[in-house]
């Protein structure tokens, strides 16, 4: 799976893998080269899923139809 | 019979009599408070129940009817201790008096909490409450829905909690009625449509309450609607102390509705803090792994190997050599194999197929020659015989096998006419008589009409 395609958790994951295999001192150079090289994406694209998530508060209702609809939550209006 | 009627006692038919024990039995006990032991509890087709209600030394049947018990909120089952109100009525087709009870409710403790214990019970016999059922709470939910009445404090709370932990969260209230008759309802659609809009978990929340406050969040409705949503569902309902059936069943139990709210997302700044963490000790790793590289390396430097790199390529030549012949041995083997695997391939289907093939025709064909000659010398045997029989019978019917058998034929004078009747004969004409061995010349001189018979002898 590309790194890109990950979701937050499964990047997370890989990443937690990538620093115990690399805690491993019979790993070879070339190997643990490139599997920094992959920790390092990975924590990128964890921050990038961290950042890039709606800052949104709505209240979901049904229309007169019956519709679902979507709308800014007002918490005032009962009160 | 005839007394009776003397006396003028009055005669009831059976119906008549029930009839008005049953009468009197309504009106004697209209309305009765009985308590006692449930025992042979039959729920006929789930509608009217049907039960004994007995002590120590006696028992009383009852009757409870689909209209009086569907709004029981606890199961009537046997051995429960309960308390009936109701009248006593007889059954007139059988004469027997019963109780027709209108409202029951359990002795020794409150409805609810029965109710509340029937059901956890049955749902966990069901195993709505097993661990493997549980969905794990996403770390990272894009969309959070949250099922709560968007008047009370609870909202307030969790949106308080989010925005703690994470600033950039996406929020999707649905409002219901935490409490009340259709708030079960309510929460159950709710959780259809955040479903069907698209959320990555479902917070249930409401305040702390009383067991008939939280009523909602105890039926089986819920239950279900709870352990079938395809979404991970955490539990939020009163305050640390309270127990619902929501909570048993959802993924998540949050204590209050603000432990939901840091349940339901993790903490950004950990989350980026063990990251960054992360990045640091695999920084490290490979610093110390090139360290002790670089440290290998210079020991290997200083090795003869690369003071005399000579010494290292004799060894290589000899390997070459070695593998060389073995390589071409090797091949050898390899192609005598795969042609010798070829020619018995050939061997085992060509030939062993067709020469089968010819050996079964041959077979065949052989089969069918040997039953077609021996039919034709059954037919030929056959006509033989008859052609033998027709000669024979040809033989018998020639005249001159009849002659060497002792008859004789007779002609007239001049041998023209075979005289067959002593009709064809006049008295004094010359006839021939033809032997075996000649013919004699006679006169007739006398007729005697007799009718030879068949199989008698001659009588001359």
């Amino acid at each position: 799976m590309k790194i890109e395609e990950m979701n937050f958790e499964e990047s997370i994951k890989k990443l937690e893998a990538i620093v115990k295999e690399l805690e491993d001192e019979n790993i070879s150079l070339e190997e643990s080269m490139e599997k920094f090289e992959m920790g390092i994406k990975l924590s990128s694209n964890c921050l990038k899923k961290l950042n890039e998530a709606e800052n949104k508060i709505e209240e979901l209702a049904r229309s007169e139809d019956g519709k679902l609809i979507t709308k800014e939550l007002n918490l005032e209006k009962e009160n | 019979m005839e007394d009776c009627t003397v006396i003028k006692t009055k005669i009831y038919t059976v119906s008549e009599l029930n009839q008005e024990i049953k009468k009197n039995l309504e009106a004697g006990y209209p309305d009765i408070w009985v308590e006692g032991e449930v025992s042979n509890f039959y729920f006929h087709d789930r509608k009217h129940m049907y039960f004994d209600l007995k002590d120590e030394n006696s028992k009383i049947k009852v009757v409870m009817f689909h209209h009086s018990n569907r709004n029981l909120i606890f199961d009537i089952e046997e051995g429960l201790h309960i308390l009936i109100n109701g009248y006593i009525s007889l059954y007139e087709k059988r004469g027997e008096y019963q109780i027709i009870a209108l409202d029951a409710r359990p002795v020794g403790k409150g409805a609810l909490i029965l109710a509340f214990e029937q059901l956890k019970d049955k749902l966990e016999k069901k195993g709505y409450f097993d661990i493997t059922h549980k969905k794990s709470i996403p770390l990272l939910p894009g969309r959070i829905g949250l099922v709560t009445s968007i008047g009370g404090a609870v909202i307030k709370d969790i949106i308080q909690v989010l925005k703690q932990r994470f600033e950039n969260f996406h929020l999707i209230v649905r409002d219901v009625n935490v409490q009340g008759i259709t708030s079960s309802d309510e929460v159950c659609e709710a959780i259809d449509d955040l479903c069907g809009y698209g959320v990555d978990v479902i917070i249930i929340a409401r305040g702390g309450g009383s067991l008939e406050d939280l009523w909602a969040f105890n039926t089986e409705k819920i239950a279900r609607k709870i352990f079938r949503c395809p979404v991970p569902v955490i539990s939020a309902i009163g305050h640390q102390t309270d127990y619902t059936i929501s909570d048993f069943v959802a993924d998540k139990r949050a204590a209050t509705p603000s432990v939901a709210g840091e349940l339901v997302i993790l903490n950004k700044k950990e989350a980026v803090g063990n990251l960054k963490g992360m990045v640091k000790r695999a920084e490290s790793l490979m610093k110390s792994k090139i360290r002790a590289y670089k440290k290998e390396i210079f020991f290997l430097i200083k090795r003869r190997i690369f003071i005399k790199p000579e010494t290292l390529l004799d060894r290589f030549n000899q390997n070459v050599g070695d593998l060389n012949v073995r390589l071409k041995n090797d091949i050898k083997e390899y192609v005598r194999a795969g042609v010798e695997k070829l020619v018995n391939l050939y061997r085992m289907m060509d030939k062993k197929n067709i020469i089968k093939k010819i050996h079964f025709y041959r077979m065949a064909i052989g089969n069918v020659n040997t039953r077609l000659f021996s039919i034709m010398q059954y037919y030929i045997n056959l006509k033989k015989n008859e052609i033998k029989y027709i000669l024979e019978k040809v033989a018998d019917k020639n005249p001159v096998n009849v002659l060497e058998r002792g008859f004789a034929l007779l002609y007239d004078a001049e041998r023209k006419k075979n005289i067959k009747s002593i009709k064809e004969a006049g008295i004094n004409q010359v006839v021939k008589i033809l032997l075996k061995d000649g013919i004699l010349s006679a006169k007739i001189f006398d007729k005697i009409y007799k009718k030879i018979e068949p199989g008698l002898k001659n009588e001359n």
